[in-house]
C-alpha cells in the first residue's frame, strides 16, 4: 500500500468518524432501517469516493501504455483492444435474467399497486376495529356515533339531528302524526325486514287519525282498538317483534341499520341508502347516538 | 455495427432514441389502454346531465370541488369507494379538480338527494351553517342550455364514438324528436323539488338551470 492510497484512507476514515459524531449527537435511532440504511450509505459514499479516486491517480502515475490499439483513430487519440471487464459482463448477463424475470413474473405479480395497499391497510384496519369495538360499553358507542352523525348524517339531519325543520327527519320524536298518516295510506316495503311489505290502508278514516295521534304521542294512554291492526305485526308494544318489523316508539338497533341499509321515501322524502359506508360497529355506534338524541326531553 | 456507430454520431443518437422510446411504449401503452377503457356499465351522460355538467363547468365548481376519491382510508370512509380512470371515459374534459375548498363531489349522488340539492343551492347555510358555499339562487331562473348539450352528445358520438343511440342526428327533426324524454327526465326530478317556480317552468317545456345541475349531481355516483 502505498502514500496515496493511505492518505485517502485517511480522509474516509475522517469523513466516518465525522458521521458517527453526528449519529450520536442527533440520537439517530439505528433501529429503523431507514436510518441504518442512511449511514451506511453514508460510510459507503466516503470509502468509494476517496478510494476510487485515489486508484485511478495512482494509475495514472504509475501505468504504462501497452497493447494492441483499435482501428479508430481520433485525431491521434486512440484506443486499446481490451477484454470487456469480467465484472461487466456477468452483470450484463445479471440484467438479461433479471429481465426475463421481470417481464414475465416481476411486473405483472409483484408491481407496486396503490388499489392494493388500500386493501391491505383497510382490511388491517377494519379487523383492528372490530376487535377493539367488540365489546364496547355506551359511552364510547355514543360518542363514536356522534362523529360518524357529524360527517355521514348531519348534511341532511342537522347538527343536531332536528331535521332542519322539516328538511329530513327530527331525531327528537320518532314519528310526527303526518308520517304515520303518510305510511297508513301508501302502505312500506323499503327497509328489508323480515315480515315483508306492509299493505297500504291497513287502517283508514278517523281510525287511522287515532293510531296516528296515538303513535305520535309515544304510545302512551288508551290503545285505540284499530291499533290491533299494526299489533299483528309491530306488536301490542310497537316495538316490532324483536326486530322483525319496524320499531315504532324508538330508534332501536333494526330500524337505524335498516334504514342505513336500505335508504327510503317517506313523506318528507328521499334518504339515500349508506350501504358499504359504514361497518356494523359504527351503525351501532349511531343507533345508540341517534337514542340520546331522542331521549333528551 | 457499434465502431460504425461510433463514427456516426448522428445515427447513434437515433439508435439511442429509436431503443428508449420502444422501451417507453411498451411499458405505457398497455396500462394506459386497459385503464381508459369504460368501466363495465358506463353509461354516457344524457342530454339534461350533459346541461347540468356544462354550468358546473361554465360556473367553474372544480375551484372548491375535486371530483377524485384517492385510495385512502381517510377518503373511502368519507366519500366511499375510491374512483377509477375507466369511470371517466365519456368526461370531455374530466373535472377532478385540485382543490377541496368544499366536499369531493365524485359519487355525491350517493348521499344526497334532489331535495337537498334544492336547499343547499338556494342557501347552504340553511342546511349546513358553517358553510363557506355562495347560493346559487339565479340557477331556479336562469333556463338552460340543453341544445346545445344535444349538440355535444352528437358531437362527441361523431368524434369520439361515445355510444350514444343511432336517434342521435345533427338535424333539427332529430332533436325535436328527443327534446320530450329530455323534459320527462326533468319532469322526474321536478317531482321530488318544491320550489313552484321551477315547477311552472317545467311545466310549461323549460327546464331551470337548476334541474340540469341536480340531474348532473345526482348521476355522479
Amino acid at each position: 500500500m502505498n502514500a496515496l492510497m493511505i492518505k485517502a484512507l485517511a480522509f474516509a476514515a475522517v469523513l466516518i468518524i465525522a458521521t458517527l459524531v453526528v449519529v450520536k449527537q442527533m440520537n439517530i435511532d439505528l433501529s429503523d432501517p431507514i436510518n441504518m440504511i442512511t449511514m451506511l450509505g453514508a460510510v459507503a459514499i466516503a470509502v468509494l469516493t476517496f478510494g476510487v479516486a485515489a486508484k485511478y491517480v495512482n494509475q495514472m502515475k504509475t501505468d504504462k501504455a501497452e497493447g494492441e490499439l483499435t482501428e479508430e483513430n481520433w485525431d491521434g487519440i486512440g484506443e486499446y483492444k481490451n477484454e470487456l471487464p469480467s465484472g461487466w459482463a456477468y452483470s450484463f448477463l445479471g440484467t438479461l435474467i433479471w429481465a426475463m424475470w421481470y417481464w414475465t413474473a416481476g411486473y405483472p405479480l409483484n408491481a407496486f399497486s396503490q388499489i392494493g395497499m388500500w386493501n391491505e391497510e383497510v382490511k388491517a384496519y377494519n379487523a383492528k376495529f372490530e376487535e377493539a369495538h367488540k365489546n364496547a360499553d355506551n359511552t364510547t358507542l355514543q360518542q363514536m356515533g356522534e362523529s360518524v352523525f357529524l360527517v355521514q348524517c348531519a348534511p341532511c339531519h342537522g347538527e343536531t339531528g332536528d331535521g332542519l325543520s322539516g328538511k329530513a327527519q327530527d331525531f327528537g320524536t320518532r314519528m310526527s302524526k303526518e308520517q304515520i298518516l303518510y305510511t297508513i295510506e301508501n302502505g312500506a316495503d323499503q327497509l328489508g325486514y323480515e315480515l315483508g311489505a306492509m299493505p297500504p290502508m291497513m287502517a283508514q278514516g278517523e281510525d287511522a287519525k287515532a293510531i296516528a295521534e296515538y303513535i305520535a304521542g309515544g304510545m302512551k294512554g288508551e290503545q285505540p282498538a284499530a291499533f290491533a291492526a299494526c299489533a299483528s305485526c309491530h306488536g301490542a308494544d310497537g316495538q316490532g317483534n324483536s326486530g322483525m318489523s319496524p320499531n315504532l316508539v324508538a330508534y332501536d338497533e333494526a330500524v337505524v341499520s335498516h334504514t342505513l341499509q336500505h335508504g327510503k321515501k317517506g313523506q318528507i322524502g328521499k334518504m339515500p341508502s349508506f350501504k358499504t359506508m359504514l361497518t356494523p360497529v359504527q351503525e351501532k355506534a349511531l343507533a345508540v347516538y341517534i337514542q340520546s338524541l331522542s331521549n333528551k326531553e | 455495427m457499434f465502431h460504425w456507430l461510433e463514427k456516426n454520431p448522428f445515427f447513434f443518437a437515433v439508435g439511442v432514441f429509436v431503443v428508449i422510446a420502444f422501451a417507453g411504449l411498451i411499458e405505457i401503452l398497455p396500462n394506459f389502454a386497459e385503464a381508459s377503457r369504460p368501466v363495465v356499465g358506463l353509461k354516457p351522460y344524457t342530454v339534461l346531465e350533459l346541461a347540468g355538467k356544462n354550468i358546473y363547468k361554465k360556473d367553474h365548481c372544480i375551484a372548491c370541488h375535486s371530483q377524485l376519491i384517492r385510495p385512502f382510508k381517510a377518503e373511502t370512509d368519507r366519500y366511499g369507494q375510491y374512483s377509477l380512470s375507466g369511470e371517466y371515459a365519456y368526461d370531455r374534459p374530466f373535472l377532478w379538480g385540485s382543490k377541496r375548498t368544499g366536499p369531493d363531489l365524485h359519487r355525491v349522488g350517493n348521499y344526497r338527494t334532489t331535495d337537498w340539492h334544492e336547499n343547499h343551492m338556494w342557501d347552504p347555510k340553511s342546511v349546513v351553517p358553517q358553510s363557506i358555499m355562495p347560493a346559487y339562487k339565479h340557477y331556479f331562473t336562469n333556463i338552460a342550455d340543453i341544445e346545445t348539450a344535444y349538440a355535444e352528445a352528437v358531437t362527441v358520438k361523431k368524434v369520439f364514438r361515445t355510444p350514444y343511440g343511432d336517434e342521435f342526428k345533427p338535424t333539427k327533426e332529430a332533436w325535436e324528436a328527443h327534446k320530450p324524454s329530455v323534459l320527462a327526465e326533468a319532469k322526474a326530478i321536478v317531482d321530488d323539488m318544491k320550489n313552484k317556480d321551477v315547477k311552472e317552468a317545467v311545466a310549461n317545456g323549460q327546464i331551470p338551470e337548476i334541474v340540469a345541475l341536480i340531474a348532473y349531481l345526482n348521476r355522479l355516483k
